[in-house]
């Protein structure tokens, strides 16, 4: 063991840095943009998830329980009719509501039982979480007022229920994620090696058509995405046994589209990136604040105000959506919604084969 | 064709990257079934100029003409062979299916066992390109640059890290696709290959400073040594 030539290795690794600029800015700069995202994302005062009150209680106590929950912090309630809040609920305008019934406060002051219906969403597992919270503190407030009283709410799910796990939850989203990202990297790098191994340069001076290239190569990369994707939703469905009530048609059709979205993705960033080594530095840029604002973890209704329109323009949080509507409420073509997340999908894949095939530099007389 | 006079018509063509001009205003003509040699050192501009001639280097002054067109233009790509001074391969593949895979590229698959053959690979076309020795994918290279049967050939150093009884099977090669009509442009450092160009065209710092024959070189230089000759209008300003 020679020290000298351990410290020509490290030297030398030192040195080879120094002159990559981009690396060592990713290096530095990567871990406090993401951190300071996710600082902002928890901490950044975001929205409160938004929930119905329908008080039917005539008594004292009903108007009680409104008002706490009127001006809780954790939960932005507002009083409304039933009718208004099913639709509300339906529509995802509000994640939740608590029925308090017209013999509320009889209830309370005879049987010292507090049994509200509690009705969620139910495809969010945060936001239902926050609004329990909220509902079961407000009675605390009650008890200090009729005596010791307990407390027993009958929760309703939209979508979802008791049996969800957080698999069923999560596993919607990440059905497509897996995909997205996979792709996306496999593209980029083969499409880099195309570059450093000299073929590119070879293919540019052959009458390939810059759109002849794109379009072979997004082909080729789809065959693989798409039997990815039927793998992974297979597996999913059939040995994992992720909860699903929609159309398996459906979702596979939305992750071909983000397969073929990360394909052309790959091609594009690929043009930006000299090596494969490069190319992997997109993943902390271009994947993990994707992660964080689509939606997959934390809902995109309580993020701060500033990202929820970043996450708006984001193209995987339209997808995320798209999948937890099809699996978890049985969303089909007829809805709105998601002809909105499919349209939004499907808009981001011309674009970045548009992207990709411009960026291709050619000239052509 | 008798309408395109010269394979390759090159006038006053100027290339800079940054401060450095790697094309200082070069004009050259490469005559139809001519082996034509590049010759000048390592940064004389010669693979910018070759790559001009395939429309991956514009030109900020002058013009490129190839096969009487102005280039770039797809047409003319399709009747154009280039061999990259890297062996360029996909080395996943195999020989053959490299070959296969240009020759589809220019619509031209019935070339492949001809290119193979050629370069004497074709025993060993079902070897995968990883496996090959250095000459070995330097020759798959050129298969791949002829599998169309073009009009005329680039061939950017096309002999380094070649061995000396290699490199003699390649120039036999090239002089033979000559002798069939194909116009090649060959670059190269090494003098005695341009002893088997039918003209020259010596290049350094961008500039074309000498062309013609290896005797008419000589003559103009006035010794005896196409080395020398080089070296003496090297000096000379031109």
């Amino acid at each position: 063991m020679s020290a000298s030539r351990v410290q020509a290795i490290t030297r030398r690794i030192l040195q080879q840095f120094r002159r990559d600029h981009r690396t060592l800015a990713l290096l530095f700069g990567a871990p406090l943009v993401i951190l300071a995202l996710l600082g902002y994302l928890l901490r950044g005062g975001g929205e409160v998830p938004k929930m119905g009150v329908v008080n039917l209680d005539g008594g004292p106590l009903g108007s009680l329980v409104a008002s706490t929950l009127a001006s809780s912090k954790t939960v932005s309630a507002s009083s409304m009719s039933q009718a208004d809040a099913e639709a509300r609920l339906k529509s995802g305008d509000i994640a939740g509501f608590v029925l308090l019934p017209s013999d509320f406060t009889a209830q309370v002051q005879q049987q010292r039982i507090v049994a509200p219906a509690v009705h969620l969403e139910g495809s969010q597992p945060g936001l239902s979480q926050s609004i329990l919270q909220s509902v079961s503190q407000s009675f605390v407030a009650l008890a200090g007022q009729a005596g010791g009283v307990q407390f027993t709410p009958r929760v309703v799910f939209l979508y979802g229920g008791p049996s969800f796990d957080t698999l069923d939850y999560f596993g919607a989203a990440f059905i497509g994620l897996v995909v997205f990202f996979l792709v996306f990297v496999i593209t980029a790098v083969a499409f880099l090696r195309e570059r450093g191994q000299g073929t590119l340069e070879r293919l540019m001076a052959s009458p390939l058509r810059r759109a002849e290239i794109v379009l072979g190569y997004m082909l080729g990369f789809t065959v693989l995405a798409l039997v990815q994707s039927a793998e992974v939703l297979a597996f999913s469905l059939l040995v994992l046994h992720v909860h699903n009530v929609g159309n398996v048609a459906l979702i596979f059709l939305l992750e071909a589209l983000m397969a073929i979205a990360a394909v052309n993705l790959g091609i594009f960033l690929s043009m930006f990136a000299r090596t494969e080594f490069q190319a992997v530095q997109f993943i902390p840029l271009v994947i993990v604040p994707q992660m964080l604002l689509a939606g997959i973890i934390f809902p995109v209704s309580t993020e701060p105000g500033p990202l929820q329109a970043l996450s708006h323009v984001l193209p995987l949080t339209y997808a995320v959506e798209g999948l937890r509507n099809i699996m978890i409420k049985g969303a089909d073509l007829t809805w709105p919604s998601l002809q909105l997340d499919m349209g939004v999908v499907l808009g981001f894949c011309i674009l970045v084969i548009l992207a990709g095939a411009t960026t291709l530099r050619r000239r052509i007389a | 064709m008798a309408t395109e006079p010269y394979a390759v018509d090159v006038e006053g063509v100027v290339k800079r990257f940054g401060q450095q001009a790697a094309l200082d205003g070069v004009t050259l003509r490469v005559r139809r079934g001519e082996v034509y040699g590049l010759l000048g050192p390592n940064g004389a501009g010669k693979t910018t100029l070759i790559r001009s001639l395939v429309g991956l280097v514009a030109p900020e002054a002058g013009t490129v003409s190839v096969l009487g067109h102005r280039m770039p233009q797809l047409e003319v790509l399709a009747r154009i062979g280039y061999m990259t001074q890297q062996a360029a391969l996909y080395p996943d593949l195999s020989a053959e299916e490299n070959v296969h895979f240009f020759g589809a590229i220019y619509g031209r698959v019935d070339g492949v066992r001809d290119a193979l053959e050629l370069v004497d690979l074709w025993d060993r076309r079902r070897s995968v390109v990883s496996t090959l020795s250095g000459g070995m994918r330097t020759r798959c290279s050129l298969a791949c640059a002829l599998v169309h049967k073009p009009d005329l050939l680039l061939l950017d150093e096309p002999t380094v890290g070649v061995d000396p009884q290699l490199r003699v099977q390649l120039w036999d090669r090239f002089r033979k696709m000559a002798a069939g009509g194909t116009s090649i442009v060959v670059s190269s450092h090494v003098m005695d290959e341009a002893e088997r160009c039918d003209r020259l065209g010596l290049i350094r710092f961008g500039k074309l400073l000498a062309e013609g024959t290896v005797a008419e070189i000589k003559v103009k230089a006035g010794v005896d040594r196409l080395e020398d000759a080089f070296l003496k209008l090297s000096e000379s300003p031109a």
